[in-house]
């Protein structure tokens, strides 16, 4: 009886949930496309002959060679991601650390003046890089370290530390003070206790910044084509272009190179992505 | 083993002195509890000892050497924390481990502490588990583990039974008793706002207010001879009933006390700095007050019940007496029967009084002397 008396008040609510679910369902599965074609075409385009794709760009390959994949990675690609792994990695690494470092003093020593320090280091989010380049250029040619690894992992780690230390360092005000104050009455240093409490609780936010580095430092393009000169020490976006230069006409091996540039950025974001959201879930919440 | 002294330590924070000059001897082997109020300063006092916070001024010294200036570590002090402070990326074993390994301590006696610490704690399957896997209790006895593994001169526990549930604090509130009998001579200072764990735990319970120490004893010391009002109305559950009145001596030098409800007391031979007109406080227990039968002598108190709390084996009553804005408490037998709106008759030993004066410093009587009826206003 109370189910025949409840269905009749339950079915409409019930249909504009279902209705709500579908259309926010289609949203999603649509952003998703948007996001997601693109790179499937420009996958698929790799495969096929640059008159496939200007006759009929959206068609299917009419076969899975890999011919023009391996075209791309001869013709510097393989260069370009060695020089893009170096410079990415070493930058990711000395970037972490010094935010890690900096973001332990700034949250967690006695320092006197300890907000405009904090207001110092965050105030580096302003600074456009476009602006510094000249005089970046001089110091480097003067530091005999222009068109080295060394300049693009220096500029990418000094301009990323603001960032990625604001991440850490709110990451850090979250850890109770207990911790070092336990591992002081346990006779650690403060060297100790960054490394062996400290750091290791700060993993998921150490992983999102890692990702959110190596996104930046992988496309970035202004610094690579000012700081590098040398074909062998190019990173890919700036090879990506001299690859278009040179084979203005063959679309089918920059799509290959494109996509094979693209490959190390999703497998890492892939491998890394539970870490990277409870990361910067955590930064921010705490 | 260590003896602890502490000479006019102060401590402040830019120019807010939260320690007044603190004053105390604590025997090698002693379990003192600091007890007072949220913002006393027991816990500051604590950190300080601790070595977590620098003494602005003072002496801490531990069998004769002043280590003021000692780091924490080298001070043979170790502590619990109220809130563990486990690390949570380490096992058990690495926990209690962590400060051994810093130390520089061999591997196979690292093993062998942390062994022996664990199978005092019954923690021994436990050991390779993360602090996240564990429960509350399990946790505190990790926390106290890392501190037993130092093998401390004294030992400090910061509330540390503040996260448990009801139950585990009882248990937890034993393993802590049982464990200092087995380490009858290290030196054990405990803070706490929990009078049971300071009754039931303490040698000696120090009580501080306002960032000084009001009183120090044995729980019994305290709870029968507060030496002032502040301790006498701290220490105690539910706390003691105070009644506000004025002094009047006879020419024989016996003292009386008219209390504001209009009841007389007989307060016996007082020392000879109390003068007559003198405002005093009277303190009695609500335990200590009886309810007035027919065959009482002398009942003098009236009053009408507000509200009764039944807790089982007794029942708190609130009793609204004329002339006093405060509820007076007595603690009866859970048996009785009583109601809102009751009338009751009650009256209290005269060994029980507590008589305090203006500054709410207790007054110590010469001789005793009975609870006598002097009026029946207030029966209604």
């Amino acid at each position: 009886m109370s189910v025949t008396l409840q269905s009749p008040e339950r079915e409409p609510v019930d249909f504009v949930q279902m209705l709500a679910k579908v259309c926010l369902v289609t949203f999603l599965v649509s952003l998703g496309v948007i996001v997601i074609y693109p790179l499937i075409w420009m996958a698929l385009n790799g495969f096929k002959s640059n008159s496939e794709i200007f006759g009929n760009p959206f068609a299917l390959p009419t076969s899975f060679t890999i011919g023009n994949y391996i075209s791309a990675w001869n013709q510097g690609i393989r260069n370009y991601i060695a020089t893009s792994i170096i410079v990415t990695l070493g930058s990711a690494i000395c970037t972490v650390l010094v935010s890690a470092w900096t973001a332990y003093g700034l949250t967690r020593s006695s320092l006197p003046g300890k907000p405009y320090f904090v207001g110092i280091v965050l105030g580096g989010l302003m600074l456009s890089p476009t602006v510094a380049v000249i005089p970046l250029v001089r110091m480097m040619q003067d530091l005999g370290l222009y068109n080295t690894y060394w300049a693009l992992i220096i500029l990418y780690t000094a301009f990323r530390i603001p960032f990625t230390t604001f991440l850490i360092r709110a990451y850090m005000l979250g850890l109770p003070r207990d911790l070092d104050e336990a591992a002081i009455m346990d006779g650690a240093t403060e060297g100790q206790i960054f490394w062996k409490v400290i750091l290791p609780l700060c993993k998921p936010i150490l992983v999102s910044c890692v990702i959110l580095h190596v996104l930046f430092a992988w496309n970035e393009y202004l610094f690579a084509m000012i700081f590098t000169s040398g074909a062998d020490l190019q990173t890919l976006p700036v090879g990506l272009t001299s690859i278009m230069a040179k084979h203005g006409t063959n679309y089918a091996i920059v799509f290959a190179a494109m996509t094979l540039s693209a490959l190390p950025i999703v497998i890492v974001f892939f491998a890394a992505q539970r870490f990277f959201i409870r990361g910067l879930a955590e930064g921010i919440g705490k | 083993m260590a003896d602890l002294s502490l000479r006019n330590i102060r401590k402040s924070y830019s120019n807010l002195e939260v320690l007044h000059g603190i004053d105390l001897d604590i025997k090698s082997g002693e379990f003192i509890v600091f007890v007072g109020p949220s913002g006393c300063g027991k816990s500051t006092l604590l950190r300080s000892i601790a070595g977590l916070e620098t003494i602005t001024s003072g002496d801490l010294i531990i069998d004769g050497e002043r280590i003021n200036n000692v780091a924490p570590s080298k001070r043979g002090i170790s502590m619990v924390f109220q809130s563990y402070a486990l690390y949570p990326h380490m096992t058990v074993f690495e926990n209690m481990a962590f400060g051994l390994r810093i130390a520089g301590l061999p591997k196979a006696e690292i093993d062998k502490r942390v062994r022996n610490a664990a199978n005092i704690l019954q923690l021994d399957s436990y050991l390779q588990r993360l602090p996240k896997a564990l429960s509350g209790g399990q946790r505190q006895r990790v926390a106290i583990g890392r501190a037993i593994v130092r093998d401390p001169r004294v030992f400090l526990f910061d509330e540390p039974l503040s996260n448990l549930d009801a139950a585990l604090r009882v248990a937890t509130r034993i393993e802590i008793a049982k464990l200092k009998q087995s380490m009858p001579d290290v030196t054990m200072i405990y803070v706490t706002h929990d009078q049971v764990e300071a009754m039931t735990l303490a040698d000696r319970i120090v009580v501080f207010k306002d960032g000084n120490i009001e009183q120090v004893g044995t729980p019994i010391e305290l709870y029968k001879n507060p030496a002032n009002l502040f301790v006498a109305q701290f220490i105690g559950s539910p706390s003691m009933n105070i009644l506000e009145g004025k002094l009047e001596k006879d020419l024989s030098g016996s003292a009386k006390c008219k209390l504001d409800c209009g009841v007389a007391l007989d307060l016996g031979v007082l020392p000879a700095g109390v003068s007559a007109e003198d405002r005093l406080s009277i303190g009695i227990r609500p335990e200590n007050t009886q309810i007035a039968d027919a065959k009482t002598n002398g009942p003098v108190f009236t009053g009408t019940i507000d509200f009764v709390e039944h807790l089982g084996e007794v029942q708190i009553l609130y009793v609204d007496m004329p002339g006093s804005d405060r509820k007076y408490l007595i603690k009866v037998d859970g048996t009785g029967t009583y109601a809102r709106t009751d009338k009751i008759r009650f009256t209290a030993r005269p060994q029980d009084v507590h008589i305090f004066d203006a500054n709410g410093a207790a007054i110590a009587r010469l001789s005793q002397a009975g609870v006598q009826k002097q009026s029946e206003y207030g029966m209604q």
